[in-house]
C-alpha cells in the first residue's frame, strides 16, 4: 500500500476545493449579471482557497509552515469582501440594474 | 477590564498590538538567532511608529474587548460560509437561482462593527452588500432562501454581541 492516511485525507480535501473552484468558474460563465457573478467569485475566494489550504496543512504536518498557511485564509477573509463590494458598488452607482425581482 | 481608566486601557491596547505584530513577524520568519530577533524588534517598532503616526491606533480601530472572542467568531463564520457555500453551489449547478435585492438593518453601535457585519454578509457566498447607508444595507442575494436566512437576523445578533 503506497498511500498513507494523511495523503488520502489531503487528497480528498484537495478534490473538494477543486470542486468548489470548478463550480465558481461555472457560475462565472452561467449566471445572468454582474451581481450574481460576484457570488460565484466569492465561492472561489472562500471555500475553494479554504479547502486547498486545509489540504496543504494536513499534507505538510503541523509546523511553522502550517501557521503561515493559516494566515492566507485569514487575510482573504479581510480582503476578498472588499473587492466584491467595490465591484458591486461601482456597478450599482453606474446605474446597472440587477436582473430578477427587485423589492427595496 | 471595565474598571481600568482610559489611559491604562490605551497602554494595554498598545502592548497587545505590539505583541500581535511581533508574533506575526515570528510566524513569517521563524528565526530564533538573537541578532535576527533584534532586527525583527526594530522592524516591529518601525511599523508601530508608522501606525501611530497614521492614527491607526485609535480606540475604534483596535477594540481590545473582542480579541479573545475573535477565534470563536471566525470558527462560527467559517461554518456559515460552508453552509451558504453549499446552497450557492447547488444553485449554480441546478440553475434555480432567482436574484433579488433586499434591505437589511444593522444594529451595531460603532463603525468597526458595521464594517464587520457588511464584510460578513459579502463573505458568505450568495449574498453581497452593495451599498451601506448608515445602518441599512442594500444586499443582493442569489435566491429567496439565502435572503430569508439573512433576514432571520442571526448574523446581525452574533456580530452585535461580539462588541458587548
Amino acid at each position: 500500500m503506497s498511500y498513507n492516511y494523511i495523503e488520502l485525507i489531503s487528497l480528498v480535501l484537495l478534490a473538494i476545493g477543486c470542486f468548489f473552484i470548478l463550480s465558481g468558474s461555472l457560475g462565472l460563465i452561467k449566471l445572468p449579471d454582474v451581481f450574481s457573478r460576484i457570488h460565484a467569485a466569492g465561492l472561489i475566494d472562500t471555500l475553494g482557497s479554504g479547502f486547498i489550504v486545509l489540504a496543504l496543512i494536513v499534507y505538510s504536518g503541523f509546523s511553522l509552515l502550517s501557521l503561515k498557511l493559516l494566515l492566507i485564509p485569514l487575510f482573504l477573509i479581510f480582503t476578498s469582501p472588499v473587492t466584491g463590494h467595490a465591484i458591486a458598488l461601482f456597478a450599482h452607482e453606474s446605474g446597472y440594474k440587477p436582473k430578477g425581482k427587485n423589492k427595496k | 477590564m471595565a474598571k481600568l481608566n482610559k489611559d491604562s486601557l490605551k497602554i494595554l491596547s498598545f502592548i497587545t498590538y505590539f505583541i500581535i505584530l511581533f508574533v506575526f513577524w515570528f510566524i513569517l520568519s521563524g528565526y530564533l538567532k538573537s541578532l535576527l530577533l533584534f532586527f525583527g524588534l526594530v522592524s516591529v517598532l518601525f511599523v508601530f511608529w508608522m501606525s501611530y503616526r497614521a492614527k491607526a491606533l485609535e480606540e475604534d480601530s483596535l477594540p481590545l474587548k473582542i480579541i479573545l472572542r475573535l477565534p470563536f467568531y471566525w470558527i462560527w463564520l467559517f461554518k456559515e460560509i460552508f453552509k451558504s457555500g453549499i446552497t450557492t453551489t447547488a444553485l449554480i449547478w441546478n440553475g434555480k437561482y432567482s436574484p433579488q435585492l433586499i434591505s437589511v438593518k444593522a444594529s451595531q453601535k460603532n463603525r468597526t462593527g458595521i464594517a464587520n457585519y457588511a464584510n460578513a454578509i459579502t463573505l458568505t457566498p450568495g449574498t453581497v452588500t452593495i451599498e451601506v447607508d448608515k445602518k441599512t444595507f442594500l444586499v443582493h442575494a442569489l435566491s429567496k432562501k439565502l435572503s430569508e436566512d439573512l433576514q432571520t437576523d442571526d448574523m446581525n445578533k452574533v456580530i452585535t454581541d461580539l462588541d458587548k
